[in-house]
């Protein structure tokens, strides 16, 4: 049963500091006040009136990739993370969003359909969107000032719901064992529509009718970390009521799945909302969990080697870490290489990675250091989130690096003859370079 | 007092922008430690990355009379780290780098500001060890284990940080760069200005780089779990068995409350009725540690325990060790307000101190709950109390009273491994002569004459 988590949370923190070397940001630049310890001191100040909430106080929230790594080496299990969420909720209820954030969490991410046109106006412009396998030139590498440098993946063309029938049914001669409501978020749809329509059919083929509810929203998640909890909840709703009619739902992106779990969390103690999100919750699985857990057989592949990423909104907030594992294990072909701090975070954390962009480059190089050790031609992950910043450092670095999800060296057994896996809509990674670093 | 914006300018100058923190936030970020008791705000702190840069502060705090608290994680349970006359707080944090692992001659030289558990797995790749293992390791850096002369569970075979000192840097508050004794374990030379360093508390000068003398990894490993009803049973089992000629690497012990409250926030199969637990680690070569686990787990069974038996698996053996590490947790987690006492006495007298304790708890009405390093007689006997509580804190300080006065007549001190800090500052009169404490600060005088690091520790005031 989900517990909702408040800023009085924070007292329960006893200052052993177990957190800071496995945190990410501490690591990198080691200030108190951006790791677990010294925040959780600072929020239970703050709530005692002994220190001042000005804006260096709002702005030291902002400093947590909100990995959640800090909880699991707690030993009093103090949840971090959400105790960072909550005091960003208080500070949002008292200083409001400014009005970027209002611009885009209340009028964009929470209006699905505005948001599809507006993306569907701006991928019609020369550069801004891809079709697969055809890279269009580069005038969506200017939006990276408003990145700070992060280069964005280009605009999918079509989106995924102009890809996909709203209902799939499994291959001739699989056997049907069910039905799946898929929900592919905002990054699917929009940005890796391939990598969604290959998700939706690996489900299809492992023998799923899967099912596309088209009036589906953005999870949320973004808007309820940032401390937006007001217009978290209205997403929530939405989705929880077209979802709760389905037995199964299956989505391809760890922040999301992790979002659609979490929901109980985002309704006050005995709320109606809080029973029906907890209903949702045990329905909810990320596709790796999904498979692993109906004992899927995927077809082999090509030779090739590859390393894992752990997206920290799978292992850390979800605790899925071998099933992503099983099932690369069992594709005959792959040659499974374990990378050293696999669930080290890649440094995204939305917001975050463009707002403190020299840190997240300090936690995106580790990363790239233990990818290139491994000498893995592929790099699989579970999160879009983190296939924009791996593909991003692969590029930076210069590693010679396909960065795919785990749904693209997915195929089920009917199909006759294995293809190479694509790299899809990864234009951003653009051509290798030649020679290995 | 508050630094000038000359001060601040200058300290920008040697740091950069970036080494720099003054807003209020953050310098309350840097007002506590460990501890529950003791705050004292900053008013700037620093991230030195050199000695040289470290030299630049201090000869600057000398020129202006700032006090400046050397700090690393800040984990320390001594109030050792706060900066409780302002100023500035020199952190060690971005002195991180482990300069050279030398597996010929078994050393180590490290920046100050690693962490103990980085360096530790960094020297595991090597297949070499470094004992000394205060239970903070997560957190606390190798700058701050030196200068609280840091042990823990390992120090019953293996002893404490000052036992594998060899040499080190270190900038005098006048600015000088010290380096002091060697890389050999054999050396005389001089008086032994690393040892003295080593536990000095970040009084005399700032460490920024050691030299530890390392140790093969044992090839193979043990664990013991026994269960008595008794504590005094339990403190009677380890005296016979180091009696016996069996030095464990590990003997810890964990009380009832302690385990009851591991247990109820994460459950790892402890027996809930035990009075006390002993956990007993044995390392060697497996001959060895084969056959000293059998006479521990024999031993423990003839002295009284109700259990006695080895891990099932190196899963079990994790386990019942995350639980030794939570202990400290659970404590401050279930108590607004808690003190982790330190003493020590001679590991044959463990038994009269835990009895010394049982009955000073009744005495006083207070909860006094008990973990500790049995095999080297260290005891953290915890005083739990409220400070909005006059009246109860009053009786809980009392209690601590009588278990200083109880350490110190049955022939131990009064802090093992936590330092003086402000914590024992009232006490060392009743530890130390008044010739001794004389010297001491006939010492301090000559390495920091105007008396800017980490003022108002130790000494009481006069």
């Amino acid at each position: 049963m989900s517990q909702v988590v408040s800023v009085d949370d924070a007292s329960r923190c006893m200052k052993c500091g177990f957190c800071m070397s496995s945190c990410p940001v501490y690591t990198v630049d080691h200030i108190e006040s951006h790791v677990a310890r010294g925040r959780n001191v600072l929020i239970r100040w703050a709530g005692e009136n002994s220190i001042p909430t000005d804006g260096d106080f709002g702005e030291r929230l902002s400093y947590c990739l909100l990995c959640g790594r800090c909880e699991a080496v707690c030993p009093a299990n103090v949840p971090s993370a959400a105790i960072t969420v909550a005091a960003r909720t208080n500070w949002v209820s008292k200083k409001g969003l400014n009005w970027l954030q209002r611009l885009i969490y209340r009028g964009i991410l929470k209006q699905r359909p505005l948001m599809a046109n507006l993306l569907d106006l701006a991928a019609r412009i020369p550069g801004v969107s891809v079709k697969d396998g055809k890279p269009l030139r580069h005038l969506a590498d200017s939006v990276s000032i408003f990145t700070r440098g992060l280069s964005i993946p280009k605009l999918s063309r079509p989106f995924l719901s102009d890809r996909l029938p709203s209902r799939i049914n499994p291959p001739k001669g699989v056997k049907v064992r069910g039905q799946v409501a898929f929900f592919p978020g905002c990054a699917f749809e929009f940005f890796f529509a391939d990598v969604g329509e290959r998700t939706a059919l690996a489900l299809a083929e492992a023998g799923y009718e899967v099912v596309y509810p088209r009036d589906l929203t953005c999870c949320g998640l973004a808007v309820r970390s940032a401390g937006d909890l007001a217009t978290a909840q209205l997403m929530a709703r939405h989705n929880i009521e077209i979802l709760s009619k389905f037995d199964h739902v299956v989505t391809g992106c760890a922040t999301c799945s992790s979002a659609l779990k979490d929901y109980g969390k985002w309704f006050p103690e005995g709320d109606a909302w809080q029973l029906q999100a907890s209903n949702l919750a045990s329905k909810v699985s990320d596709f790796s969990e999904f498979l692993a857990k109906e004992g899927f057989q995927p077809h082999p592949t090509e030779p090739v080697t590859v390393t894992y990423h752990d997206p920290c909104h799978l292992k850390w907030h979800q605790g899925i870490k071998d099933e992503p594992r099983r099932l690369l294990d069992s594709i005959e072909g792959i040659k499974y290489i374990e990378m050293e701090g696999a669930d080290e975070c890649c440094g995204l954390g939305g917001a975050f990675g463009i707002a403190h962009r020299d840190i997240s480059l300090a936690i995106q190089a580790k990363k790239m250091e233990s990818i290139k050790k491994t000498g893995a031609k592929i790099v699989v992950t579970s999160c879009p989130g983190c296939i924009i910043q791996l593909r991003d450092g692969a590029q930076r670095h210069g590693l010679p690096i396909e960065v795919m999800h785990i749904s693209q060296l997915i195929r089920g057994q009917t199909e006759q003859h294995r293809k190479p896996p694509s790299v899809g809509d990864g234009e951003e990674q653009s051509p290798h370079p030649k020679s290995a670093p | 007092m508050s630094l000038s914006s000359g001060t601040l300018g200058k300290l920008r100058k040697i740091v950069g922008d970036k080494g720099l923190l003054t807003t209020q936030i953050d310098l309350a970020a840097y007002s506590f430690d460990g501890t529950s008791t003791w705050k004292g705000m900053p008013e700037a702190v620093v991230f030195p990355t050199t000695a040289e840069q470290v030299s630049q502060i201090l000869k600057l705090a000398t020129e202006k009379g700032i006090p400046v608290t050397p700090r690393g994680s800040g984990s320390n349970l001594s109030g050792g780290s706060v900066p409780v006359l302002g100023g500035i707080v020199l952190c060690t944090t971005r002195m991180n780098k482990i300069i050279e692992i030398d597996t010929a001659n078994f050393t180590v030289t490290t920046e100050v500001g690693v962490v103990l558990n980085d360096l530790n797995r960094e020297l595991t790749r090597h297949n070499l060890f470094f004992p000394p293992d205060p239970q903070s390791f997560m957190a606390a850096t190798i700058g701050g284990c030196v200068s609280e002369n840091a042990g823990g569970p390992y120090a019953v075979k293996y002893g404490v940080f000052k036992h594998y000192i060899l040499g080190m840097t270190a900038v005098l508050p006048t600015g000088d760069i010290l380096k002091l004794g060697g890389t050999t374990v054999k050396n005389v030379t001089g008086y032994d200005l690393s040892q003295l360093l080593c536990g000095s508390e970040g009084t005399l000068a700032v460490i920024t780089q050691v030299t530890l003398h390392l140790l093969p990894l044992p090839p193979a490993r043990q664990t013991v779990l026994a269960v008595f009803d008794k504590m005094v049973t339990a403190g009677k089992a380890v005296h016979r068995i180091l009696a016996e000629g069996i030095i464990p690497a590990k003997i810890e012990l964990i009380d009832n409350w302690i385990i009851r409250r591991i247990e109820e926030f994460s459950p790892m199969g402890l027996p809930l009725e035990a009075a006390t637990i002993l956990l007993f680690e044995i390392d060697g070569i497996p001959e060895a540690v084969d056959r000293e686990t059998e006479e521990v787990i024999n031993l423990c069974q003839e002295e009284g325990a109700t259990e006695a038996r080895a891990a099932r698996d190196a899963k079990e053996a994790e386990n019942f060790w995350t639980a030794r590490r939570a202990g400290f947790s659970a404590i401050f987690g279930n108590a607004p307000t808690a003190f982790p006492e330190d003493v020590t006495v001679p590991p044959s007298r463990l038994p009269e101190l835990i009895d010394r304790v049982e009955k000073i708890a009744k005495k006083y009405d207070v909860t006094i709950v008990t973990l500790g390093h049995a095999g080297d007689g260290n005891l953290h006997p915890c005083v739990l109390t409220d400070e909005k509580d006059a009246e109860h804190l009053a009786r809980a300080e009392e209690a601590i009273h009588d278990i200083f006065s109880a350490a110190l007549e049955l022939g131990g001190a009064i802090s093992g491994e936590h330092g003086i800090g402000l914590g024992k500052k009232p006490f060392l009169k009743k530890a130390m002569s008044p010739e001794a404490i004389s010297i001491l600060r006939g010492i301090k005088k000559a390495f920091d004459p105007k008396g800017i690091l980490n003022p108002g520790k130790i000494w009481e005031e006069a």
